[in-house]
């Protein structure tokens, strides 16, 4: 019907439609214009689907197969052979082999490939496309397990238009025979290498012969050191994208480096680096000041180190993460100048009170996911002030043993936008508190109540009454009789996709009831 | 052969008539014609001999073209001939017969065509098989009863090996062919001149595709048809997917077609379009149809009861009912 009525579409996505298959996937190909179509994780689709929309939509330019997990080799043989147009390809995820490569190679036009997670991909695949597709500029061959280095080395030596790779978590497969190829990718921006053991000579091919770079991605790399990172910053004055997540022997030094060179840096990660002092995130506030995502997760931050971060004004996504001396005196900071502040992580932030809620519900408006878990000194309080941030749709706070019904009837009239919520373990929020959210919260769409003093009543009136809800977390209810497992899950059967429970549960409830979620396409897990 | 002896007593007359005429040339005309005749007398008989052993032969009840009056005995015989060699792929299993070794027989259409072919001479009933009729004739009397009456009849003179020729003047299998390849039997025969040269009536009733002359072989399909699950929207079938897949990306326009007769259908786009051949899924002409129903209304059953919760509220106040004036709205985004 739809494409009927539009004769002239160009461009779909259907992603994650499970219930997309051939038939519809037939009746979409009746749209010869078709330069666009995105199915990433539609489970039915298979090599037959594929090859009816390859044989009549000539014109595709991009086509997205990620997760598609039923696509074989024939399949992707086929569309290579059909669309000549084609531009950008995913097939990530998907099991097929070498053959498919071949195929892929053939593609002259294709400039995006991405291939993460190809199992069954070896070598002989990566060498076809080392050989062929002369225009790739963006390729991501990340995580397929049965590469070596000799396939990647083909890939660098024979891809020189790359502009954009990721060659992730290859570990020692990715040694310096292959990075020896970087020295002719003169156009690359973008570079990951997570995982990969790299040393001097990595760092002095990049900023020797990569001239362009932009973004490079080093987490869990082994051997990053201050030297090599400052060689990095210094080669590389217009970076933007640095990542050394647990790249841990930094110290204040290589931070000075990125700093005082890379001042136009948007995103830093440097998640457990915990060498680093005040010194490093002066040194940020000072210069970065274009920065929006920032990552200082077990960096030991306090709140003067805050009180410097708090210079980088555009600050978008802040991460915390277990910074045990942060508390409402350095939020307080943030919450004066950082105004774009939308993502805030403070997981496991043991300091941080009600006072720093308050701080953080007056001053950044625009925040849409906050992480509070763990941090037990919140009280009632501190959801009251949370209930002043009309745009937050995501909000975990695990084991906040201190807030009670209060707090969460608070929190449900003042967040309407609420759609995601983790309450685990907040044990003294009673049954009154879970019928404000029944009666308040209808975005909520993901909820994990696992863990908590709701009784029969309350859970019921949750999953009767909130029709979004699609993912429930409901392991542990101790008050919750099986009568109420069975009534509340048998009045939300047909919205929910995915429910975890105690797997003690399962003879308890009925067939009919399970047999009606698995109808629907509801995932059960069992704890 | 009758016409070739008269001619040659008038040229024996002739030359007797005349012995001081008599030239070189006609000696060797009269010597040739001799020898023919010779040939043509030996063979003729050696066809004949097998006939004269046997006690009932049958009297086939059609006419046939030759002339010549043989009393039993319908086969044509002709003359052995030289056969080059055989070269073709469909040479009989690859047999070597020497040429010149073996003799041609020649059917004619009707015979092959006709269904019985063994007569009773009792009662006329025709039945296609010897050993058929011998049991037929049990019922005549009990002098057929015997085991020498039921016993096959046994052949004293070994047989010269024996092929076959196709009537059908143009085919391969007709020993005037250039490429002649003669059938082994005469039941190779039937079937071949059944299913080269004649229509084709039976039809597979389950594919209402494949017609056959042979009854044998649409039983044989009938064993194999709607095997290939793999269809092409060209209505060729095939057993394996990558059979299909190698076919469809030969050509232009060709695409994979879903058979109708699926177990797991959606029931949500349930467009309900031409059935085509096989009676699969082609979506080809997707504008012109018209879906019934594209989305079915979620049915209401136990399961969505808001009654059975009504117990629940019993204690509580109408908390949670009051929804229709209340702050709280469904229609946020």
């Amino acid at each position: 019907m739809l494409v009927g009525a539009c004769p002239r579409l160009q461009a779909v996505d259907v992603s994650h439609c499970y219930q997309f298959g051939d038939r519809e996937a037939a009746a979409l190909s009746c749209a010869a214009e078709l330069r666009e179509i995105k199915m990433d994780k539609c489970l039915r689709l298979t090599d037959v689907g594929l090859a009816k929309i390859a044989v009549r939509c000539e014109k595709l330019e991009k086509v997205s197969l990620k997760w598609c997990l039923e696509i074989t080799d024939l399949g992707i043989d086929l569309l290579s052979k059909k669309c000549h147009r084609l531009k950008h390809l995913s097939v990530s995820y998907l099991k097929i082999s070498d053959e498919s490569l071949r195929s892929i190679s053939s593609l002259q036009k294709l400039e995006v490939l991405l291939m993460v997670g190809c199992g069954l991909v070896g070598d002989e695949g990566l060498h076809f496309l080392g050989n062929g597709c002369p225009s790739l500029q963006v390729l991501d061959v990340s995580r397929c397990e049965h590469v070596s280095s000799a396939g990647l080395f083909s890939v660098t030596r024979g891809c020189k238009g790359l502009q954009k790779l990721n060659a992730g978590y290859y570990f020692l497969e990715l040694s310096t025979t292959v990075f020896q190829n970087f020295k002719d990718l003169k156009h690359l921006k973008t570079i990951r290498v997570d995982g990969a053991r790299v040393n001097d000579s990595f760092f002095q091919i990049i900023s020797n012969n990569c001239l362009f770079l932009v973004e490079v991605g080093l987490s869990k790399c082994e051997g990053v050191n201050d030297a090599g990172v400052m060689q990095l910053a210094y080669g590389h004055p217009e970076l933007k994208l640095l990542d050394l997540t647990c790249c841990n022997d930094l110290t204040d030094m290589a931070i000075s480096a990125i700093a005082h060179s890379c001042t136009k840096l948007v995103c830093l990660k440097l998640e457990s680096c915990s060498l680093l002092t005040e010194k490093s995130f002066s040194f940020l506030g000072s210069s970065c000041v274009l920065l929006e995502e920032l990552d200082l997760t077990e960096c030991c931050v306090n709140d003067k180190g805050l009180e410097y971060l708090s210079k980088c004004v555009e600050l978008q996504c802040l991460r915390l993460g277990v910074c045990t001396d942060i508390s409402g005196k350095g939020l307080s900071y943030i919450a004066s100048n950082c105004k774009n502040l939308k993502e805030l992580d403070l997981y496991r932030c043991l300091n941080v009170g009600d006072d720093g809620l308050g701080f953080i519900a007056s001053g950044c408006k625009k925040i849409r996911k906050l992480n509070l878990c763990y941090c037990t000194k919140i009280t009632d309080i501190g959801m009251i002030y949370l209930s002043q941030l009309e745009e937050l749709s995501d909000l975990e706070m695990r084991s906040l043993l201190k807030v009670t019904s209060a707090g969460l009837t608070a929190l449900a009239s003042g967040c309407r936008k609420l759609s995601e919520l983790d309450i685990k373990h907040c044990g003294n929020i009673g049954d009154v508190g879970f019928w404000s959210l029944a009666y308040h919260s209808w975005n909520l769409q993901q909820i994990n109540i696992s863990l908590c003093g709701v009784s029969d009543a309350g859970l019921c009136m949750i999953m009767s009454n909130l029709t979004r809800l699609q993912d429930v977390k409901l392991v542990n209810l101790t008050k919750v009789s099986a009568r109420g497992y069975e009534l509340a899950l048998r009045a939300s059967c047909r919205r929910l996709k995915k429910v975890k429970v105690l797997a003690s549960l399962k003879p308890l409830l009925s067939v009919e009831l399970l047999e009606a979620l698995g109808a629907s396409g509801c995932r059960i897990r069992w704890d | 052969m009758e016409e070739k002896i008269h001619q040659l007593q008038e040229l024996v007359r002739l030359t007797a008539a005349k012995p001081q005429a008599l030239i070189q040339q006609h000696q060797q005309l009269v010597t040739a014609d001799l020898t023919s005749i010779i040939i043509q007398l030996i063979s003729t008989a050696g066809s004949l001999l097998p006939s004269v052993n046997h006690p009932a032969a049958p009297i086939p009840n059609l006419s046939f073209a030759n002339g010549v009056n043989v009393p039993d005995n319908t086969n044509m015989v002709s003359k052995v001939e030289d056969h080059s060699d055989h070269l073709d792929d469909d040479v009989d299993e690859g047999e070597n017969l020497p040429p010149g070794s073996y003799e041609i027989l020649q059917l004619e259409k009707e015979e092959i065509l006709a269904p019985h072919t063994h007569f009773c001479l009792i009662c006329g009933k025709g039945f296609k098989r010897d050993a058929n009729l011998r049991m037929h004739m049990r019922g005549h009397g009990d002098e057929y009863k015997t085991p020498a009456a039921l016993a096959k009849p046994h052949k004293e003179t070994p047989k010269l090996v024996k092929r076959y020729s196709c009537p059908y003047v143009g085919c391969k299998r007709n020993k005037n062919h250039k490429k002649f390849q003669p059938l082994k039997t005469i039941l190779c025969v039937k079937n071949h001149y059944k299913r080269s040269h004649c229509d084709k009536s039976y039809t597979c009733s389950r594919c209402n595709t494949k017609k056959f002359s042979v009854i044998a072989d649409l039983k044989t399909h009938e064993k194999h048809c709607g095997r290939d699950r793999w269809l092409c929207s060209c209505g060729t079938t095939f057993s394996r997917k990558d059979k299909l897949f190698g076919h469809i990306s030969l050509f232009q326009g060709h695409t994979p077609a879903i058979p109708f007769d699926e177990p797991n259908q959606s029931n949500t786009a349930n467009t309900d379009t031409n059935v085509q051949g096989f009676g699969f899924f082609d979506f080809s002409s997707c504008g012109s149809g018209e879906p019934s129903a594209c989305f079915s209304p979620f049915p209401r059953n136990l399961f969505e009861e808001s009654d059975s919760l009504s117990f629940l509220l019993s204690g509580s106040a109408n908390y949670m009912w009051k929804n229709g004036g209340e702050s709280s709205s469904k229609d946020l985004q």
